[in-house]
C-alpha cells in the first residue's frame, strides 16, 4: 500500500511536471541552509532604488499611481496599484523568466526547487508544489504570488488574496505558452518592452533552428528522463522536448505516449533512435549518463548507441518552460547537425 | 536491539530442559508431528512427491515460456524459438536481428528475476505465517520491506558503496535494516504480549511500516541532489534486470530459502504453537534466529534489487495452502514455484496493459493483493 502511495505522489509530481510544463523536481541545489531572516532584508531593501536606476520610466508610473491590469494564464483579470516590487514565485521556470528580465532582485521568496541562475539560492525559499505553505508566503508579505496551477485549492487562493497578496497564474504548456509568461511576467514588473525583446529573441531563435535544420522527420530522437537503474521514463508528446524534436526536423520516438512516461526498454530497442538525449544528473561517481546509455546490455545495435549519437544536459534546458529553453534547442541543434 | 532480542529468547527458553539436548529428542519429535500433522491434514501425504514437483516444475516453466514470448514488443513465435534454441545450443545468431537483442539481454533475464523474487518473497511469507502462526505475516505487513527499503534509501542517500560490487552497499544496509525492523519489531510484540497475537504483531508492524516509511520521507526531504534518484528507486523497477542479478538472487534462494526450506519440520511444530515446538525438542530460539535470519536476507536482497514489492508473500501461500494443506514440508516448495508464477504473471501485465507504457509490478501485486488480505481478513474474523 505504502508502494502506491509512492506510486500515485510520484505519478501526481510528473503529471505536474510533464504536463502542466512545471518546475522540475530535478533539483540541483538544496535550499534548506539559508535562514529567511538573514536573506530577506538585504532585499527588501534593494528592490525600490536599484529599481528606480535600472528603468527612469517606472517611478513616474508609480508616482502616477499607474495601475497595472493583466489576465493571467488562468484566464482571471489581476489588477495591481502599481507594478510589483515584491515577488513570490513559485516555480523553477518563472524565477528564471524574472532574472533574466534584469528583475530578479524583486524576487523577496522562491520555489524551493528553483536553482537558475544560481544567484537565485540566496532569496529565502518556501515551499511550493502539492506542499506549498500558505503561512511561508505571507510571511514574506509579497504583493504577487506566481504561481502554476497545481495543487491549489480555491480557499488558499482566497486565504492569499485576504491577505493582499495578488495570485498571478503562470502556467506555460508549449512554447507558445512561454512567450505569453514572458510577456505576462513583464507587464506585473513594468518591463514589457524587456518582455518583447527576449520573446522575439526566442522567436528568432527559434526561427533560425528552424530554418537550418534539414531533418525531414525520418530521424528520430529518443529523450531519456530516468535511467534504466529506476526504470526508464520517457518524454512523449505534449512536452518542450517533443516540440524542440519537432523544431529540428526529427521525431521523437515516443510521440505516441503523452507526457512523461514509464516506457518498455523492449520499445527502445525496437523503435531504435538515432539519437538519444538524456537528462539524468551525474552525481561524480560510477559511468556519466552517456557512458551508462553505451554499456547497456542490448543496446549495441541502437543506431545511437553504435553512432554514439548521445546528448546529456543536465541543468533542466529542455523541461522548463523559461527563457533558457532556446539554449537547449541550440545545443541540440548543434549536437545533430554538428559544428 | 538484536541483542535484547535474542535475550528475551533466551530467557523464554531458560527452563526448558530439551533445549540443551536438541539433537537427542529427534526421532521423538519426528514422530510427534508426524501423528499431529496427519491429524490434521486429512491424511495428505508428508513431503512433496516427485510427481508434484514434475507437476509445479512443468507449470512454472510454462508459464515462464509465455512470459518470455510474451511482451511489450511482440515477436514471431518463430523468432523466439529460434533464439532461445541457438543461445540453449550455442549456436550463433545474425548480430543485428530485434529478437535476440530484446529477447537475451533485456527480456529473459528480468523474466528469470521476477521469478526468483517472487519464488523467494512467497518463501519468506510462508516461513513467516508458519513461524508467527499468524495468517497475515509477510514483509509488507510486518514492516520488514519498509526497514529494508529505509536501509537502501540511506545507501543510496549517503552513496555507501562496496568497490567491486555493484548495488552491494545497497544490498548490505538493506538485508542489516531488514534483520533489525524484524528484531525490533518481534522484541516489541513479544513485550506487550509474549503468545505474539495477530493484532499485536499486525498492528506493530503497520506502525513500525509507517514510522520507517516517515524517515524515509524525511532523508528524502534533506537528501537534496539525489532526491530524483531515489524516488524513482522507491518505486521498484525490474526494468534493469541483468543476469548479474539473477545470479545473486538465485545465489540467495538456494542457500537462504534452503534454510528454511530444512526448517520445514520445526516450523510445523511453531504452526501448533511455540510451548508444543518446545516440548517436543525443538531448539526454538535457534530455529527463531535461523529463519528470521534467512528471511531478512531474503527479503534484503529482493528490496534493494527490486525495491518493495507488497503481497506477494501474504497472498501465495494462502492460495497454496488450500491445495497443499497445512503442512510446511510441502507447503514451501510450493509456494517457491507458486510465487514465481504468481509474480511473473504480474509482471507480464504490468508489461503489457498500457503498451507501450510500464506500470511498476508494486501497483499490480499490490492491487490484487490488496483486495485478497481484505478477503482472507474478512472470513478469518468472521470465522472467530
Amino acid at each position: 500500500m505504502k508502494h502506491l502511495t509512492h506510486f500515485v505522489s510520484l505519478l501526481l509530481i510528473l503529471c505536474l511536471l510533464a504536463g502542466c510544463g512545471n518546475k522540475a523536481t530535478d533539483n540541483q541545489t538544496p535550499s534548506q541552509t539559508e535562514t529567511p531572516e538573514t536573506a530577506e532584508t538585504p532585499a527588501d531593501t534593494k528592490t525600490s532604488d536599484s529599481q528606480s536606476q535600472e528603468e527612469s520610466v517606472k517611478p513616474q508610473a508609480v508616482e502616477n499611481g499607474a495601475a497595472v491590469t493583466v489576465t493571467d494564464m488562468s484566464g482571471r483579470q489581476i489588477t495591481l496599484d502599481e507594478p510589483a516590487t515584491r515577488i513570490v514565485a513559485l516555480t523553477a521556470a518563472d524565477c528564471e523568466i524574472l532574472y533574466a528580465l534584469g528583475a530578479g532582485d524583486t524576487l523577496v521568496g522562491r520555489g524551493e526547487f528553483c536553482d537558475w541562475p544560481s544567484q537565485v539560492t540566496e532569496v529565502p525559499s518556501v515551499e511550493s508544489g502539492a506542499n506549498t505553505n500558505i503561512e511561508q508566503i505571507i510571511a514574506l508579505n509579497p504583493q504577487v504570488l506566481l504561481m502554476s496551477t497545481m495543487a491549489q485549492t480555491e480557499e488558499q487562493i482566497a486565504a492569499l488574496e485576504n491577505a493582499g497578496i495578488h495570485v498571478v497564474v503562470s502556467d506555460a504548456q508549449d512554447i507558445e505558452g512561454v512567450y505569453e509568461a514572458i510577456t505576462l511576467i513583464g507587464a506585473l514588473m513594468d518591463k514589457n518592452e524587456e518582455a518583447k525583446a527576449m520573446v522575439s529573441g526566442m522567436q528568432d531563435a527559434f526561427a533560425q533552428i528552424r530554418e537550418n535544420s534539414t531533418g525531414d522527420g525520418s530521424e528520430t530522437v529518443y529523450f531519456e528522463v530516468s535511467p534504466l537503474e529506476y526504470g526508464l521514463w520517457a518524454a512523449g508528446s505534449n512536452t518542450f522536448m517533443d516540440e524542440i524534436a519537432r523544431m529540428l526536423g526529427l521525431t521523437n520516438v515516443f510521440s505516441d505516449v503523452s507526457g512523461w512516461a514509464e516506457i518498455s526498454q523492449e520499445q527502445v530497442l525496437q523503435r531504435a533512435p538515432d539519437y538519444i538525449v538524456t537528462i539524468s544528473m551525474y552525481f561524480g561517481d560510477g559511468p556519466t549518463p552517456d557512458q551508462e546509455i553505451l554499456s547497456r546490455a542490448g543496446w549495441e545495435n541502437i543506431p545511437a548507441v553504435q553512432n554514439k549519437k548521445i546528448l546529456n544536459l543536465q541543468n533542466n534546458e529542455l523541461s522548463r518552460p523559461g527563457p533558457r529553453l532556446k539554449d537547449g534547442a541550440e545545443i541540440l541543434y548543434d549536437f545533430v547537425y554538428g559544428e | 536491539m538484536v541483542l535484547r532480542f535474542c535475550t528475551i529468547l533466551c530467557t523464554e527458553n531458560r527452563f526448558d530442559p530439551i533445549m540443551s539436548a536438541e539433537s537427542g529428542f529427534f526421532p521423538l519429535r519426528t514422530c510427534f508431528l508426524q501423528e499431529d500433522l496427519i491429524l490434521k491434514s486429512n491424511k495428505r501425504p508428508e513431503s512433496f512427491r516427485p510427481l508434484e514437483y514434475l507437476i509445479f516444475i512443468a507449470v512454472t516453466t510454462a508459464v515462464m515460456l509465455l512470459c518470455v514470448c510474451v511482451g511489450s514488443v511482440m515477436l514471431p513465435l518463430k523468432d523466439t524459438v529460434t533464439v532461445l534454441l541457438n543461445a540453449l545450443t550455442g549456436a550463433g545468431f545474425p548480430e543485428s536481428e530485434l529478437a535476440a537483442n530484446i529477447l537475451l539481454p533485456v527480456r529473459l533475464p528480468r523474466v528469470l528475476c521476477v521469478a526468483l523474487v517472487g519464488a523467494s518473497l512467497s518463501l519468506c511469507g510462508g516461513a513467516m505465517q508458519g513461524l508467527l502462526k499468524n495468517p497475515l505475516a509477510d514483509g509488507t505487513t510486518l514492516g520488514v520491506s519498509s526497514g529494508a527499503s529505509l536501509g537502501a534509501v540511506l545507501a543510496i542517500a549517503f552513496s555507501l558503496s562496496i568497490p567491486g560490487i555493484s548495488f552491494g552497499g545497497t544490498m548490505l544496509s538493506a538485508i542489516l535494516f531488514a534483520f533489525l525492523s524484524l528484531a525490533l519489531i518481534l522484541t516489541l510484540a513479544y513485550r506487550l504480549d509474549s503468545s505474539l497475537s495477530t493484532n499485536t504483531i499486525i498492528l506493530i508492524g503497520v506502525i513500525f511500516s509507517m514510522f520507517a516509511s516517515s524517515i524515509s520521507s524525511l532523508v528524502i526531504t534533506f537528501a537534496g541532489d539525489r532526491v530524483k534518484t531515489i524516488t524513482f528507486w522507491t518505486l521498484g523497477s525490474l526494468q534493469g534486470s541483468s543476469y548479474e542479478n539473477a545470479l545473486v538472487l538465485l545465489g540467495t534462494l538456494v542457500l537462504f530459502g534452503g534454510v528454511l526450506l530444512g526448517y520445514s519440520q520445526e516450523l510445523n511444530a511453531f504452526a501448533v504453537g511455540e510451548d508444543n515446538a518446545r516440548n517436543i525438542g525443538v531448539n526454538v530460539r535457534r530455529v527463531k534466529l535461523m529463519v528470521l535470519i534467512s528471511i531478512s536476507v531474503l527479503i534484503g536482497v529482493c528490496v534493494s534489487i527490486s525495491g518493495t514489492i507488497g503481497f506477494v508473500g501474504l497472498v501465495t501461500p494462502h492460495m497454496l495452502r488450500s491445495l497443499t494443506g497445512p503442512n510446511h514440508k510441502r507447503l514451501l516448495p510450493a509456494t517457491l514455484f507458486g510465487g514465481a508464477c504468481f509474480l511473473m504473471l504480474a509482471d507480464l501485465l504490468s508489461r503489457t496493459l498500457l503498451n507501450p507504457r510500464e506500470l511498476p509490478l508494486g501497483v499490480v501485486t499490490s492491487f490484487v493483493g490488496s483486495l485478497l488480505f481484505i478477503y482472507i481478513f474478512y472470513t478469518s474474523r468472521k470465522g472467530d
